[in-house]
């Protein structure tokens, strides 16, 4: 057995608080290896300026509009769907929306910002974004942008324009 | 699911009735650096065993224990797997068997779900349902991320990093839809924080007005700050037991009925539905809605068709036919005031379209047919999430026991939590109070329980 003690190679930790009780500080970073499984061809599209969509092909299947967010499988009947790319431009309508004022820890987008649900001709579900400038208002229509120059590999590539000319600075 | 199968409307039915006895909490706060998250749950335990007049002796109680229940929400908040296994410990009750309970804000009520069907089942004739929350590790923050984790991570979390930022377009929505004023919400909070001002537990108790609640600081437009719940710690526990086992303990049992529901985690994956109709429903109420006209859709973003469900199966379970009436009063799931109001129809409080009628017709206030929330809900008393649902509940059983006063009038139960109880304190306790429910709810309406609790 070896006569070498045992050395402390992490860090003492800091004592925040004292009274009432003994308080610590507790380090945390980590870095997390996400796929985006069969779906990284919507993310990949993203990158090009395409968007795409899935479809259920099943003929007995009930739902026949598009999916978006995308899903590698049927929920309905359970069976593997197919890819669709939505035709350019691709222009829907704003359902509903939030200014956002005071975002969580991490936020990519300056504040404050107008994050939208987007109704879509032809899809099954009102996807959610943002609004790169503009005002918005329930109904409004709106066209689908692209982060293709620098893109940040994740649903922050996707952006939505307004379509209507402004009324009012 | 947009289509039901022959067995998919099946009413649950317990195997051997299901009752409530006892419960616990704790005082719920923003921080709490006195207490190790075990000891808060020891305290509750305490609280549910020695308090509550029940006949045996604690320790002949925990004797008959034969299982156990835990909800918690996130383990990213205390960095710590597995802590069922340290609370079970901890209360000494290695080794009976126990599970972990995670179904987001819905936890508490699944947890009181999971502790119900051992007992209906016959694997326990005594279960303990706990929960609990710890979520002043990390800032606010850093908490309000880790919440949003609770939105779909690739397509809806980065959207923003905070919840509020999913039930705002829904309260744009449903104003658009079914004239909402600002004002009927702002009345929401202003209640349920007002409530608070009467539970020595409470965290954010306030005497705030319409006014003042509608010019504090917007934390997702229309959402302000008084409309939001905030991080809480502390715990929440229930005694649950057979027929035989609630008469040995308690000369007060309560008979439980519940029943839960899902819908997507993404709002944008809701598709349109036919409504599930309650017992006092009939279709001619819903025409508008049957068909996807007009960008009309149910639920939309107005509705949760997770808490309509779980009301479509607790009350054919529990046999109530029309739910103003029949109940005496509800503990709702108030995280953000429009939450609040949406289940309003859900749970046929009112019919889809006139919710905010609950509010402005007087029925949801103490005095009116049947309040909600006396207890201070999520906006007033606390949100520690795996133990909301439990605390809900818990204040519904104490009010049908006749225990209101019991379990908030008390100047050492103030004291124990560090306040001093106000000398305006009045008591909410709903005069012959014999039937609640409590609404448990997870997500945009991603889980939600209903529970029906009857004097027996």
């Amino acid at each position: 057995m070896k006569k070498e003690k045992v050395k402390l190679i992490g860090k003492p930790l800091k004592v925040e608080l004292e009274d009432p009780a003994m308080v610590i500080e507790w380090p945390r970073t980590l870095v997390h290896h996400h796929t985006y499984g069969q779906l990284s061809k919507f993310f990949e599209g993203l990158k090009q300026g395409k968007l795409f969509a899935t479809l259920c092909v099943n003929p007995d299947c009930l739902e026949k509009k598009l999916w978006l967010p995308p899903r590698a499988d049927c929920p309905d009947c359970n069976q593997p769907m197919e890819w669709r790319e939505l035709p350019q431009p691709v222009i829907g309508e704003i359902f509903t929306f939030t200014r956002v004022e005071y975002p969580g820890e991490g936020i990519e987008l300056s504040t404050p910002y107008w994050q939208i649900d987007v109704k879509i001709p032809g899809l099954c579900t009102i996807p959610k974004g943002y609004l790169l400038y503009g005002e918005p208002h329930i109904g409004m229509k709106v066209k689908a942008g692209f982060r293709t120059k620098k893109p940040t590999n994740t649903i922050l590539d996707l952006y939505w324009i307004p379509l209507e000319k402004k009324l009012k600075k | 699911m947009i289509k039901f199968g022959k067995g998919n409307l099946r009413i649950p039915k317990w195997e051997r009735p299901v009752y409530a006895v006892a419960g616990g909490l704790t005082g719920y706060r923003k921080r709490f650096p006195e207490y190790k998250l075990e000891e808060l749950c020891m305290i509750a335990f305490r609280q549910m065993l020695e308090d509550n007049d029940l006949k045996l002796d604690p320790l002949e109680i925990k004797g008959l224990l034969n299982y156990a229940a835990y909800g918690a929400f996130a383990d990213h908040f205390q960095d710590q797997l597995l802590c069922e296994a340290k609370v079970h410990d901890y209360l000494g009750l290695d080794p009976l068997f126990n599970t972990g309970i995670k179904t987001g804000g819905a936890t508490g009520g699944s947890t009181v779900l999971n502790a119900a069907m051992a007992i209906a089942s016959g694997y326990a004739d005594v279960a303990l349902a706990m929960g609990w929350e710890r979520m002043d590790e990390v800032d606010t923050k850093t908490g309000n991320f880790y919440i949003a984790t609770a939105a779909c991570k690739d397509f809806e979390t980065r959207l923003a990093r905070i919840y509020a930022s999913y039930y705002a377009p829904m309260a744009r929505r449903f104003a658009w839809k079914y004239n909402l004023s600002e004002e009927t919400r702002a009345k929401v909070a202003v209640k349920n924080r007002l409530y608070a001002c009467y539970s020595p537990y409470a965290q954010q108790a306030g005497r705030h007005t319409v006014e003042e609640v509608l010019a504090g600081k917007i934390i997702c437009d229309p959402l302000r700050v008084l409309e939001c719940c905030c991080m809480s710690v502390g715990a929440a526990c229930m005694l649950l037991c057979s027929e035989e086992m609630a008469y040995k303990l308690t000369d007060n049992p309560c008979q439980l009925f519940m029943a839960g529901g899902t819908h997507t985690l993404r709002v944008a994956d809701r598709r349109h539905m036919e409504i599930p109709l309650l017992p006092h429903e009939t279709p001619e109420m819903y025409r508008d809605f049957s068909r996807e006209a007009g960008g009309d859709r149910w639920p939309g973003f107005e509705s949760f068709l997770a808490a309509r469900f779980a009301a479509y199966l607790v009350y054919r379970m529990a046999g109530i036919e029309n739910p103003l009436k029949e109940l005496d009063l509800v503990e709702l799931h108030d995280a953000f005031t429009i939450s609040d109001i949406q289940t309003y129809g859900d749970i046929g409080l009112r019919p889809y379209g006139q919710e905010p009628d609950y509010i402005e017709s007087g029925d949801a206030y103490f005095g009116g047919k049947c309040p909600a929330n006396l207890s201070g809900g999520l906006l007033g008393t606390m949100h520690a999430v795996g133990a909301t649902g439990i605390f809900q509940g818990v204040e519904c059983l104490w009010q049908i026991q006749k225990k209101y006063d019991k379990f908030h009038s008390n100047p050492n139960i103030w004291k124990r939590w560090g306040k001093k109880k106000p000398a305006d304190w009045k008591s909410l306790q709903v005069p012959n109070a014999r039937q609640t429910a409590w609404v448990s709810h997870a997500g945009v309406g991603s889980h939600v329980t209903m529970g029906v609790l009857r004097r027996a």
